[in-house]
């Protein structure tokens, strides 16, 4: 069974993974808060069992890596609409991430060089009247 | 003092009594505002109120137009931009407690277009704190405190555009400036009862206006009719060197011309058979009769699906990361712990986490999904439904259930920076207004707009006003 080794990962199992994962996530410079306690069964938020067993730890991990840094700053009922949004939002990816897409897939927002006719408007030059700028050159 | 009808007058009659003369723009703000300082405390549905200067700009356009130097249809009209653009020299919150003594000093470059045309900046409306970009779960996620609709004052008006859309309901200006990241026109117009108009992205400059998402932001017009924001659009739409984000000078430009209107009429409209799951039974009943009498008015209706596809969870990556980068100093300064509402102040720390690898996929599947729209176009005009399954919330509403339904329309039409309008086309037995909504092939606001005055036409919806003493 192909599912089994997906969907069978447990609580514990998920709690250490995530836990692991946090750690590894944070550099050691911003990790200043420490992490949280990984979620209990009674945290985890409605609809993380849609996740896939790797989406479900890395929704943690991004729990994990906010309240490393930021933590302090929450109180009990923050802490779970953070943890909330991190899973709402690995959901989103998850399914974001299953699209096909080629290589040659590009994305919508392109750099737009600017150039320097956009920078500075010129005015065109008076007919046989030599540019000022190739007067300048040898 | 004038009569309350005249204050709900639609720009284009506002016009033609200032233009003859048989209506002072100095009498015309005076009464909107004092009609604002009665009842814009009452709904919470402005900012500020500038009375000093929107006289002065009023008895400006009065000797102009004296003089004979009457500039066009918005000369000498009271008007209210929503509290995220740039007036210089007055307060500009952005709906924010840390930003609520922020001052610019120079303007918008949208208001500088409406002075050039004559139009008289009657006060800031107010809005959902930060346009709600770090999220927020009740109406009360404002600086002003929720805005109250006009319509039933238990009711909010929707968001972020909240005293755009009360001011317009409320008479208490000719016309409102909004804005639209995603939703922030069309939901509170629907609430409303009132005309809402979101551009192509690209044609109305966002310079001096607060930057949320800089590939999803729209600025646009809420007033009485289509035909009110047609000529709204017409002045501040184009090219603009301060926003790069701006269309090339051919394309953002846009002209108002009755005489090209009567042109497009026999419009092919694509009625929506999948944007909602389901309404909510006051709004079935007019989106229903609103169906019903388009083929009178337009060339063709035909059923049509939106394609199918993860476009809300691209949008919504989009939106989160573009954030991150607006407001990241916000989050991590940890400042925005002075935002009103709770989930604003922790859903700034979750958009950080988005990663550059993710952002650039959402961004591939969207020039996926600009594709295929444009190929859906080929076969219709304007796609048509209802601009929201559900009529005006209550104020106290959780927000992050009661409003919590899959807006696939939204996330493709801002995705793809489409042009939308939503028109009243009904009301619920609650008496709370429908909203119908036309969107467009990017580029063509022209249809759009054309296709909301054709269905206005036919119908009496936006001459409906509230009962408010």
């Amino acid at each position: 069974m192909n599912e089994s080794k997906e969907q069978k990962i447990n609580r514990r199992e998920f709690a250490r993974k995530a836990a692991l994962l946090s750690a590894v996530m944070v550099p050691a410079g911003l990790a200043f808060e420490g992490p949280a306690a990984a979620a209990t069964d009674e945290q985890l938020p409605e609809g993380a069992e849609k996740l896939s067993a790797e989406g479900r730890v890395e929704a943690e991990a991004r729990f994990q890596q906010i309240m490393s840094q930021y933590g302090s700053r929450f109180d009990s009922e923050e802490q779970k609409r953070v943890r909330d949004g991190c899973y709402s939002l690995e959901g989103s990816l998850e399914r974001l991430r299953a699209f096909h897409l080629e290589n040659g897939d590009a994305p919508a927002v392109y750099l737009k060089p600017l150039l320097e006719r956009e920078k500075k408007p010129q005015s065109a030059p008076a007919a046989g009247a030599a540019p000022a700028a190739a007067a300048k050159k040898p | 003092m004038l009569k309350e009808s005249i204050l709900y007058e639609s720009v284009g009659e506002l016009a033609k009594r200032i233009e003859t003369k048989q209506l002072s723009p100095v009498e015309l703000t005076e009464a909107y505002l004092e009609r604002s300082q009665q009842l814009g405390p009452q709904l919470n549905a402005y900012a500020r109120l500038m009375p000093v200067e929107a006289l002065d700009q009023a008895r400006a356009a009065e000797k102009d137009i004296h003089r004979g130097h009457y500039r066009g249809p918005l000369h000498g009209i009271p008007y209210a931009a929503k509290d995220l653009l740039a007036v210089k020299g007055v307060q500009t919150t952005w709906g924010a407690k840390p930003f609520a003594e922020q001052v610019f000093d120079y303007n918008a470059t949208v208001i500088e277009h409406l002075k050039n045309v004559g139009a008289v900046l009657l006060g800031k409306a107010a809005m959902i704190e930060l346009a709600g970009g770090l999220g927020y779960m009740y109406a009360s996620a404002s600086l002003q405190g929720e805005t109250k609709n006009p319509w039933d004052t238990s009711c909010w008006t929707c968001g972020s555009s909240s005293g755009s859309g009360a001011i317009v309901a409320a008479g208490l200006a000719g016309f409102a400036i909004g804005t639209e990241t995603w939703g922030s026109i069309v939901c509170p117009s629907a609430f409303c009862g009132v005309s809402g108009f979101r551009p192509t992205y690209g044609r109305v400059s966002r310079h001096g206006a607060m930057a949320l998402s800089y590939s999803l932001d729209k600025i646009g017009p809420m007033a009485r009719s289509a035909e009110d924001c047609t000529r709204i659009f017409a002045a501040i739409a184009g090219h603009d060197p301060l926003d790069r984000s701006t269309l090339a000078v051919d394309k953002a430009a846009f002209t108002f011309s009755p005489a090209a209107d009567l042109k497009r009429h026999g419009l092919h409209v694509g009625w929506l058979s999948n944007a909602w799951k389901d309404y909510e039974p006051g709004v079935g009943k007019a989106i229903q009769a609103a169906h019903k009498i388009l083929p009178r008015h337009f060339a063709s209706v035909r059923d049509v699906a939106l394609p199918e596809g993860p476009w809300e969870e691209a949008a919504g990556v989009i939106l989160q990361a573009e954030v991150a980068s607006s407001f990241g100093e916000l989050v991590r300064s940890g400042r925005v712990k002075e935002l009103h509402d709770p989930q604003g102040r922790v859903g700034g720390y979750v958009n950080l986490t988005v990663s550059g690898g993710d952002y650039t996929t959402a961004q591939r599947v969207r020039e996926i999904l600009q594709k295929k729209m444009d190929a859906l176009f080929e076969s219709y005009d304007v796609l048509a439904t209802a601009t929201l399954p559900a009529p005006a919330t209550p104020l106290t509403m959780n927000l992050a259930t009661g409003l919590a339904f899959p807006d696939p329309l939204g996330a493709i039409g801002n995705l793809c920076g489409l042009p939308a309008l939503s028109v009243p086309c009904g009301f619920t037995e609650k008496n709370l207004p429908v909203g119908l909504q036309f969107v467009g092939r990017a580029g063509d606001d022209a249809a759009v707009l054309e296709a909301g005055q054709s269905f206005q036409r036919a119908t009496q919806w936006h001459r409906k006003h509230p009962r408010l003493s």
